[in-house]
């Protein structure tokens, strides 16, 4: 059973992340891209510059090893799973400073630190977002969530908890109004330096990560792989696509704004709003 | 197997610990200390507590990142391009570490310790839960006030504006050597009217 | 036995902790000492928890006490600096000497 269950891990991970590719129109552009050369910088960290795409991957994978694939089986059945995908979103924070500080070059740096100051404070309404959601519940583990919502989907009793979260996935995936690690006013940023595999890479573990963070979308709002006639592990993979295109579309619709701008957003409007979204899920609850 | 791992864990713990003090650049030394901290917040997994484990990793990768970016907000030589060493009272302080250490490693090893596990039934995360907000919902909520107090102090503490003017008022940066021309921003005319702004 | 292991470790970051905060002469490494005292102290607790008290829920409301004075010293500490900073331009120790006075 738990060959099989990573084994749903690995193959929703991969096919999702063509999918993700597919919908951005960018797959010829990044197989072209594995057969370039590598751009070498002056005295970068190695490590790091070598293995941020593979951090990026792997709590990507660890994000969706904690979903459960049908209802009670998760990979990692842990009574702290939400917990373990909070820990995925702040290490993501660090693995994009790392990816930008590593090259040892001026605007993947300041792409770095645009992205930390940014993604700092996302890091607090996701809290909030996620501990409303275990609030009915009555537990931090994924499947007991799951449960929670047999009468009733999260969406509906907490409404402000998908756009809250959709802000917070648009972070991890360094995407449209959020992205402020790889964006074009400053030459791709944190990748600027980057060519070759080693951006193929980085590019396909950005898509892997919308996967992760769609399919625990998926499970917190929609009720996972709860659904009718339909197996659990096709439920959930459906929610997941549907929300990778609301997200994919969100970011390709939605202006970026300065992060000065964003951060006055984010402190002043959207922090009371995950305060509120919580009191809210807090009196339902109860 | 479990001995092993967490072995294993605890000298990784320590070895970044070690790594902290003895990497060039500010960034490598947070985020070693950032490793060590996981290390420990596994050994708290394998000894079966969850949530403290996983809680830890969590509250130091964002906290680690806080540091980092505080180094090189204060730090020369951020990236870390050329070797640096900033120490004083260097043998004092190897001394005391030493002297901690192994004073600390012996009464572990002479004193009895007991024996006592965890049940491996036992619900340690609902059990966390009723504890916080039960018969130590004080101390917890201490702590939350604490923490408040925390929030306050420091937005007064590192505010530019003050009862008594700006906090930067007349500030003169150190000299390069004793009672030397100072480093870094100069002064102007007596000191006294910087209208920098920016700093925010 | 697990538990020598565990302790000793705690052991090893206190010292190397006290060592950092005593030597190191910039202030943001000096509290990178302290944080790995609290490190070790953070691994002692969880060890004493899990393998001497046989669970008692106290053991991990000290963990989470610990991590709240993380948070704390840091937040406290960086407000310092930042305080120092703009009256002295000073981020070493040997610089506010004058304190003394």
């Amino acid at each position: 059973m738990t060959a099989l269950l990573a084994l749903a891990v690995l193959g929703t991970l991969a096919l999702g992340a063509v999918f993700a590719v597919a919908m951005d129109g960018r797959i010829a552009q990044l197989a072209a891209g594995f057969a370039r050369q590598r751009i070498e910088t002056e005295a970068p960290d190695r490590l790091n510059r070598d293995l941020a795409a593979v951090w990026y991957l792997a709590l990507a994978a660890a994000g969706l090893s904690v979903v459960p694939f049908a209802p009670g089986l998760a990979l990692i059945d842990s009574p702290v799973g939400i917990v373990i995908w909070g820990t995925c979103e702040a290490l993501t924070i660090i693995t994009v400073f790392l990816h930008g500080w590593s090259s040892n070059a001026p605007f993947p740096l300041i792409g770095a630190y645009r992205y930390v100051a940014i993604g700092l404070p996302v890091m607090l309404p996701s809290m909030f977002v996620l501990i409303a959601a275990a609030l009915p519940a009555e537990s931090l583990s994924l499947p007991a969530i799951v449960e929670s919502q047999r009468g009733m989907w999260n969406v509906i009793r907490q409404p402000l908890g998908l756009p809250l979260f959709a802000i917070v996935v648009l972070t991890l995936t360094l995407r449209g109004p959020m992205d402020f690690a790889d964006a074009a006013d400053i030459a791709t940023g944190t990748s600027a330096e980057e060519s070759g595999a080693a951006r193929g890479l980085w590019e396909i573990a950005r898509a892997a990560m919308l996967v992760s963070a769609s399919a625990l979308a998926a499970t917190l709002f929609l009720g996972g792989p709860l659904g009718p006639v339909l197996p659990g592990p096709v439920w959930l993979w459906i929610k997941t696509a549907a929300l990778m295109a609301i997200f994919a579309w969100l970011g390709r619709r939605v202006a970026r704004t300065t992060p000065s701008r964003m951060l006055t957003i984010l402190w002043i409007v959207l922090l009371p709003l995950s305060f509120l979204h919580l009191a809210m899920a807090g009196v339902f609850a109860l | 197997m479990t001995d092993l791992l967490v072995a294993l864990l605890a000298a990784f713990a320590v070895w970044t610990g070690w790594r902290v003090f003895r990497v060039d650049s500010m960034v490598r030394a947070s985020f070693s200390l950032m490793l060590s901290f996981v290390a420990v917040g596994g050994i708290g997994v394998l000894l079966s507590a969850p949530y403290i484990g996983i809680a830890t990793v969590f509250m130091m990768a964002v906290e680690m990142m806080v540091m980092a970016i505080f180094m090189v907000m204060f730090m020369m030589n951020p990236a870390g391009l050329n070797p640096m060493s900033m120490v004083h009272q260097h043998r004092i302080s190897i001394g005391a570490g030493l002297l901690a250490a192994l004073a600390l490693g012996a009464a572990v090893l002479l004193s009895p310790l007991p024996s006592n596990p965890v049940l491996s039934e036992a619900d340690v995360v609902a059990e966390l839960g009723h504890e916080l907000l039960g018969p130590s919902m004080l101390i917890f909520e201490t702590a939350g006030v604490a923490l408040l107090a925390t929030m306050l102090g420091a937005v007064i503490l590192s505010s530019r504006q003050g009862r008594f003017g700006n906090s930067d008022e007349g500030s003169r940066p150190p000299g390069l050597t004793p009672e030397g021309e100072p480093a870094g921003r100069k002064p102007e005319g007596g000191g006294g009217h910087h209208h920098h702004g920016g700093h925010g | 036995m697990t538990l020598s292991i565990v302790l000793l470790g705690a052991a090893a970051l206190i010292g190397i902790g006290l060592y950092g905060a005593l030597s190191q002469q910039s202030f943001v490494m000096l509290m990178m000492g302290l944080e790995l005292m609290l490190n070790g102290a953070l691994l002692a607790i969880i060890g004493f928890w899990s393998l001497a008290l046989g669970g008692m829920p106290e053991g991990q409301l000290l963990a989470i006490l610990v991590m709240a004075v993380m948070a704390i010293e840091m937040a406290i500490g960086f407000a310092l600096i930042v305080a120092v900073y703009r009256k002295r331009q000073a981020d070493m120790t040997e610089s506010i000497g004058t304190l003394k006075q």
